[in-house]
């Protein structure tokens, strides 16, 4: 039994072996891209919305208000961002009920290289947002001792993403698995859809501490987060 | 659990893949149709908020109109109703004026009617008094009426003979003038009293159609008649009281 779908290889392109976590990656892009080109075609101002745009509205609007909750000012780039990793592991873990769909984020690769994304994005988005030197001094804060631990909670909080994510969707579905095995009727159904629920969670709470993290990075000295989130 | 970094690396790169398209087909023309919306939504609101405005400023006119409507109609009929009285007054006047000339043209008919009634009724009875009164004299007395009435004249002229006298002056001429022409023997009879009173004055007779029967006597400026006008008169009262004393029960009647 393959834990993980990275050594389950799908075909080979031009010499290179897809395995199935870069194929099934691929199908929920294409399904995203594609729902999101076929729904957002056409769009007019004077043309009330239809239910597919209506729910696709929500969706987006959602997700920008949670953002606009943690930080500072409406943010687009945080948007595309977050929201293109909640939408990701969501769909990645909903389509987990499908039979032989292997969900990407059920592989350690994956959840590690959302994790790097994180880890990537929050200095690119704290040097955007304060500049070079600005962001540098928060590893200075509150004192220069503080320099090695904070670089140490910025790879924590890397590895804690990774780890969480990869732990939860993987074991789900290694559960769903062995139970499928042992009691085939009843059990794994209850567990997919336990799986579905904990999927959901922790695609929210994924794209939720990613933009903590992003947001903490980018919000300005006068502003602080911990601030914020005391008043 | 082992990481493939080559699965990593590929992840990473289909992670941003994905956020690329996402950012092309899925938020920018999501929130950008969201931010269009808003944008016709204010638009129109805008644009309901002027229509508004200019439907109150609409309604305040139609509402001024119909007011100023009213007034003017309150205006027109207050005017046309004292046009109306000022009219009804004339033609009332009018009416009035009209009526009170019929009734004067009416009672000058009347009156005129009554006046030719009496001078009918006079004459009448003068002729009927003269007739009465010559058969009279005739059967009972065997004289004729106007030599009585010459003499009646004559025997009025005496007691004042010495004023009339004075009177005429320088007077050349008696004139003795009667309704009809007086027969000869009562002017002999005349002539020859007159001539006793003023023995220089001649006498002449004329008759004159308009005067009442009778007797005139001028001399100069003095002048003595004799006519049955006073009988008349008499007559007229006569009549006329019987008349009232005629018509009093009738009117009695009529007012019970």
């Amino acid at each position: 039994m393959n834990l993980t779908p990275d050594q389950i290889v799908m075909f080979d392109a031009w010499g290179v072996p897809i395995n199935a976590t870069i194929f099934y990656t691929w199908i929920v892009m294409g399904l995203l891209t594609v729902a999101s080109m076929l729904i957002t075609r056409n769009l007019r101002a004077d043309v009330p919305p239809d239910r597919w745009r209506t729910t696709l509205e929500v969706i987006v609007q959602g997700i920008q208000g949670q953002i606009d909750e943690i930080a500072q000012g409406p943010s687009r780039h945080l948007l595309y961002f977050s929201g293109t990793l909640f939408l990701f592991v969501a769909l990645s873990n909903l389509l987990l009920v499908i039979p032989g769909f292997r969900p990407p984020t059920s592989s350690l690769s994956t959840t590690t290289a959302l994790a790097i994304s994180v880890l990537i994005a929050v200095p690119l988005f704290g040097v955007s947002s304060r500049g070079l030197g600005g962001y540098l001094k928060t590893y200075l804060q509150p004192s220069p001792i503080m320099l090695p631990f904070n670089i140490i909670s910025e790879f924590s909080r890397g590895i804690s993403l990774a780890i969480r994510l990869y732990g939860n969707i993987m074991s789900g579905a290694v559960i769903a698995a062995i139970l499928l095995g042992v009691a085939p009727f009843f059990f794994p159904v209850v567990m997919d859809v336990l799986g579905l629920l904990t999927g959901m969670i922790q695609a929210y709470i994924f794209a939720i501490l990613a933009t903590v993290y992003i947001s903490s990075a980018t919000a300005t000295p006068s502003h602080p987060l911990s601030e914020k989130d005391n008043s | 659990m082992s990481v493939d970094w080559i699965t990593v690396a590929a992840q990473i790169a289909n992670f941003l893949v994905l956020v690329w398209l996402l950012k092309r087909f899925l938020y920018r023309p999501i929130l950008d149709g969201i931010d269009a919306r808003e944008a016709e939504i204010a638009t129109r609101m805008q644009e309901a908020e002027r229509e508004k405005d200019k439907a109150a400023a609409i309604e305040a006119e139609y509402h001024d109109k119909v007011r100023a409507l009213h007034v003017a109609q309150s205006e027109m009929t207050e005017t046309v109703r004292k046009q109306a009285e000022e009219q009804r007054d004339e033609l009332l006047a009018e009416a009035q004026q009209r009526m009170e000339r019929e009734h004067a043209s009416w009672r000058a008919h009347l009156d005129d009617e009554a006046r030719k009634y009496t001078a009918q009724m006079h004459h009448v009875g003068a002729s009927a008094l003269l007739s009465l009164t010559r058969k009279a004299l005739s059967d009972l007395a065997d004289e004729t009426l106007e030599a009585r009435i010459a003499h009646h004249l004559v025997e009025k002229v005496k007691p004042m003979a010495a004023d009339l006298a004075r009177a005429a002056g320088q007077a050349r001429v008696a004139v003795i003038t009667s309704h009809d022409p007086l027969p000869p023997a009562a002017q002999k009879a005349v002539t020859g009293e007159l001539n006793a009173l003023f023995p220089d004055v001649p006498v002449r007779f004329e008759s004159d159609p308009d005067q009442a029967p009778g007797l005139m006597l001028r001399i100069g400026g003095a002048q003595v008649a004799w006519t049955v006008e006073s009988y008349i008169e008499g007559l007229d009262a006569l009549i006329s009281e019987k008349l009232a004393r005629g018509t009093e029960p009738k009117a009695q009647d009529h007012e019970r």
